[in-house]
């Protein structure tokens, strides 16, 4: 068993629930790794505090994932109101080196976020550039799809692709393959961007 | 009429599917024909689904004015050779059981799963609370047993439906299969076998070919041994002349008062002499424990973490699960906690309604510990917590 534990904390309607199926999706259809996603349910999904948890088994011999619920620390925490970023503390996230990672929205978290600066963190404007380069907030997903492909590489592009070509409407799909690109390739930049810092 | 037969089953193969839908599913596959609910929360997923692939497999989905209205009308549809079943939460649950007490005595066959939800009353409807497992052993006036089933993931919701119905044609009574919130919204990775391999598993409803020589009586005449036959079906020569829910012989005569004792214990022993084929288990580093876990649906899954994360710090800890909670395997129980240094029962509930069954076998100089959690998952940390209190 080699759990990788994944959180997502928002407000409803943000796509939060969709993402969390999306790479529950890729991992446990596409790469055929045990996967399990559980998500807010009720009245908050649809407004509110929203959240969705993924744990994905990257021990390919596991029969069975044990507790089904993220365990902090996480490996990953991503981030996308106010609200939710009351519970970024820095034993939330795992600090070994080259694993734990805090992704968060700078154009919906408008306050102070001290507590992003004290871990390996990834702040990008998510839905304010989805909203200039593809014209709407929604394509955010798809950006932030394209960032956990590279930065976790738990499932391989090939799968990633598949599993947009599931989810989305065809009237939507150039242009959420587009914002994938997008999204992969602010990723690469800030792995780059990690590695020069390291050296 | 579609017969919708090639729509039964899904493509053999892997899909990430919610909890909810793969009980669904699962019901399908066992050849599901009716489904009368009323849509409650956290159980709507189970009827919306239904509600559309009913009609592709020539089943119906009727969303009747209310649950009274929904569990007599799966009464009815069973009654007449279709597999039926419903599903509701608590409070559903607390309306049907006065019809549950008339069809586990006239012996109809059904699936009645309970996506529970946090009570008592209406509760909160929205979080897990395993709260009616008592209710389901006691569902209703009278005397009975019924069969209820525990799962903890996706693919047992799917495959433990497919046992669920053949449990009901076998033993001709309710059977509930106990979700809850919180797995009943979970997605996970279900595999589907090939349509072969689920339909050597299904029991279907048919009537014996001979129904002239039909008996629908419990005694072998020759043998004096109790022996259940098929259900009967309303409308078809295999049917008792009179069907009637009072203590009956095998015509559906009504018996006179001295024989209802009689009737009484076929009905019930037809469950408890049947215990060691009904009741699964399964066992997790149990051979060495000095500890013993006991545990049903999702605390099960918290527990295997709290053993692994115990046993690498040398303490001798097991799980003994019951995949089936009622009838509950007293004899497996008292064989598992003989000798024991301690018993810990995690439940989501407070009162412990499965800590008190595995009391009852248990030496009293052996300490039985409730580990209990409400409106939420058990974390590992809870039951790590309590294995290392006992192992001081």
């Amino acid at each position: 068993m080699n759990r990788y534990e994944i959180r997502i904390v928002g407000y409803g309607g943000q796509g939060i629930i969709t993402l969390s199926k999306m790479i529950a999706y890729a991992s446990g259809i596409c790469e055929e790794l045990l996967v399990t996603q559980t998500e807010a349910y009720g009245a908050q999904a649809r407004g509110g505090r929203s959240w969705a948890e993924v744990v994905v088994d990257l021990d390919r011999e596991s029969k069975q994932i044990d507790y089904p619920k993220a365990l902090k620390p996480y490996d990953l925490l991503i981030i996308l109101s106010d609200a939710a970023t009351k519970e970024v503390k820095k034993e939330v996230i795992k600090k070994e080196e080259n694993i734990g990672l805090l992704i968060w929205d700078s154009s919906t978290i408008l306050g102070k976020f001290r507590a992003a600066s004290k871990m390996k963190n990834l702040g990008l404007p998510i839905q304010k550039m989805a909203f200039e380069k593809f014209g709407d907030i929604v394509y955010g997903n798809a950006i932030l799809f394209g960032i956990f492909t590279i930065v976790t590489k738990i499932f391989s592009e090939e799968s990633a692709i598949e599993t947009i070509k599931q989810f989305v409407p065809s009237s939507t799909l150039e242009k959420n393959m587009e914002a994938f690109k997008f999204g992969k390739q602010k990723a690469e930049e800030f792995l780059t961007q990690l590695k020069e810092g390291m050296s | 009429m579609n017969n919708g037969n090639g729509k039964r089953f899904l493509k053999p193969g892997k899909y990430l599917m919610m909890g909810n839908v793969a009980m669904a599913e699962g019901a399908l596959s066992s050849g599901l024909k009716f489904f009368g609910g009323y849509p409650i929360t956290p159980s709507t997923e189970v009827i919306e689904h239904l509600a559309k692939r009913l009609p592709e497999v020539g089943g119906c989905c009727m969303q009747m004015e209310d649950e009274l209205a929904s569990i007599n009308a799966v009464m009815g549809a069973s009654l007449v050779g279709a597999k039926a079943m419903t599903a509701t939460s608590g409070p559903g649950l607390s309306l049907m059981t006065e019809t549950i007490s008339m069809a586990a005595n006239i012996e109809i066959p059904f699936v009645f799963c309970d996506v529970q939800r946090c009570g008592p009353g209406t509760g909160f409807v929205t979080v897990p609370h395993h709260n009616d497992v008592g209710l389901t052993r006691f569902a209703g006036n009278g005397e009975f047993e019924v069969i209820a089933f525990a799962p903890m993931s996706c693919q047992e919701l799917f495959d433990l439906t497919i046992t669920a119905f053949n449990y009901a044609e076998t033993y001709r009574c309710p059977i509930f299969i106990l979700s809850d919130a919180y797995l009943g919204h979970i997605h996970e990775v279900v595999n589907i076998p090939p349509k072969e391999e689920i339909l050597k598993r299904v029991i279907d409803r048919t009537i014996p070919e001979d129904t002239k020589g039909a008996k629908f009586t419990y005694e072998d005449i020759t043998t004096h041994k109790l022996m259940i036959p098929k259900p009967y079906i309303v409308g078809t020569e295999f049917c008792p002349p009179l069907i009637i829910h009072l203590p009956h012989n095998q015509d559906g005569v009504l018996m006179p008062e001295e024989n209802s004792l009689r009737f009484m214990k076929i009905m019930i022993d037809k469950i408890r002499d049947n215990i060691d084929k009904i009741s699964l288990t399964e066992e997790y580093k149990m051979d060495d424990a000095e500890i013993i876990i006991i545990s049903y649906g999702l605390p099960v899954r918290a527990s295997y973490r709290a053993v692994d994360l115990a046993r690498k710090k040398g303490i001798k800890v097991g799980i003994f699960r019951l995949i089936t909670v009622w009838p509950f395997p007293k004899d497996k129980v008292k064989k598992v906690v003989a000798g024991a240094k301690a018993v810990i029962v995690p439940e989501m509930n407070y009162t412990g309604v499965i800590a008190e069954q595995v009391e009852r076998v248990t030496d009293l100089n052996i300490p039985v510990i409730k580990v209990p959690k409400v409106a939420t998952l058990h974390h590992p940390d809870d039951i790590l917590k309590a294995i290392e209190e006992v192992a001081k």
